[in-house]
């Protein structure tokens, strides 16, 4: 045996070592992951930009008695169904407004949207919602593929259609509902 | 060589030398002694596990706001390093598709809108998981550098707990269709 031997056994072994040192560096672990799911749901909104309407001064025998307008927007993202559509209605259609013990029918209440004739809320509900005699459907949006995430703003006008009626002096209010539903 | 001397290696040496001397003075037919000297590497540990949290779901995602998931995703990290050898542990978040971080249909959610936070570590406020690689690992726009932990003779081995919260971010983002969105978060460790 000699001291060249021992110095060469001493050399693999301080190789070995300094290979270690190389290896430690950007040395990674195994990879662990986290799952992550969300979920977006099918939504309907609709947004008045004002939560009253008024009338100064009631015209007896008159149709010409328009509430301050009110702005909608209605917003839908879904997966199904045909169309959306927006009702108006009263909770108690013969007390659509009330002045103490007197009443104004929402038969003689009338709305529209846009352009439309105005009609009285006095029809059936529409797909669940509304009140038998005391609803009106606004519009009716057709929605489909390619549609079923959209929106649109209308200006819904309100007026007392007081034809042949007299109306004791007072202040009458009321509540009008309004609510989208798909079909 | 001495065991002290090859630290982390485990060094035995076959020392037959003195014996062999020994026998030169009375045995000339004697064979040459050999010295043997063998090394073995001690396993470096370096891992990371997902203690809980591990599966994060948002039942309901709301279009124009800030969504945050609804638990930490609580993540251990151990290792058993020679400090002469390794300075630091860095953890690091990333996706592996940064523009697709989370996919549903034909919509996708890039990893810029998942924001990331570690109390304890890096990113103490929420920040986005678009980042850099660090050190070779996670991808370029989708990771996030979670911790560095110097590596020194006092936690050369040892482990750490971190809370990792997360969420996302669809301020300014286009509405969302409705479905469900999953992605694959990844972690991993790396050594400098």
């Amino acid at each position: 045996m000699s001291l060249v031997s021992r110095a060469l056994a001493g050399a693999v072994v301080l190789s070995l070592a300094a290979g270690m040192a190389q290896a430690q560096a950007g040395l990674t672990s195994s990879p662990a992951t986290v799952a992550l799911t969300a979920t977006k749901s099918a939504t309907l909104t609709l947004s008045p930009t004002s939560a009253t309407a008024t009338l100064a001064s009631i015209t007896d025998s008159s149709a010409s008695n328009q509430f301050s307008a009110v702005n909608l927007t209605t917003s839908w993202n879904l997966t199904s169904g045909t169309s959306v559509r927006l009702i108006g209605w009263f909770a108690t259609p013969a007390q659509a407004l009330v002045n103490g013990t007197d009443f104004i029918p929402s038969s003689k209440v009338e709305g529209r949207v846009g352009a439309a004739a105005f009609s009285p809320f006095s029809g059936g509900a529409v797909g669940g919602v509304g009140v038998a005699n005391g609803s009106l459907q606004l519009f009716s949006q057709a929605v489909g593929a390619g549609t079923f995430l959209g929106s649109r703003s209308d200006q819904l006008d309100v007026r007392l259609n007081l034809a042949n009626t007299f109306t004791v002096a007072g202040t009458y209010s009321g509540t009008l509902n309004l609510q989208a539903v798909v079909q | 060589m001495t065991a002290a001397a090859c630290g982390r290696a485990l060094c035995l040496t076959l020392l037959g030398l003195s014996a062999a001397r020994g026998a030169e003075g009375q045995t000339a037919g004697l064979a040459p002694a050999h010295v043997l000297s063998l090394a073995l590497a001690a396993p470096n540990v370096l891992g990371v596990t997902v203690t809980s949290g591990g599966s994060q779901s948002i039942a309901s995602l709301v279009d124009n706001a800030t969504n945050a998931f609804p638990s930490p995703v609580v993540l251990q990290t151990n290792w058993n390093l020679n400090p002469g050898q390794t300075a630091e542990v860095d953890l690091i978040a990333y996706f592996a598709v940064p523009a697709q971080a989370l996919s549903g249909g034909a919509t996708q959610i890039p990893s810029s809108r998942i924001l990331g936070r570690m109390a304890t570590g890096l990113p103490t406020t929420y920040t986005a998981v678009s980042g850099a690689p660090v050190a070779g690992v996670g991808t370029a726009g989708g990771s996030l550098h979670l911790f560095r932990q110097a590596i020194n003779g006092g936690n050369k081995v040892a482990s750490r707990t971190d809370n990792l919260d997360l969420e996302l971010n669809l301020v300014g983002f286009p509405t969302l269709a409705v479905g469900s969105y999953t992605g694959t978060l990844t972690i991993q460790a790396v050594t400098q």
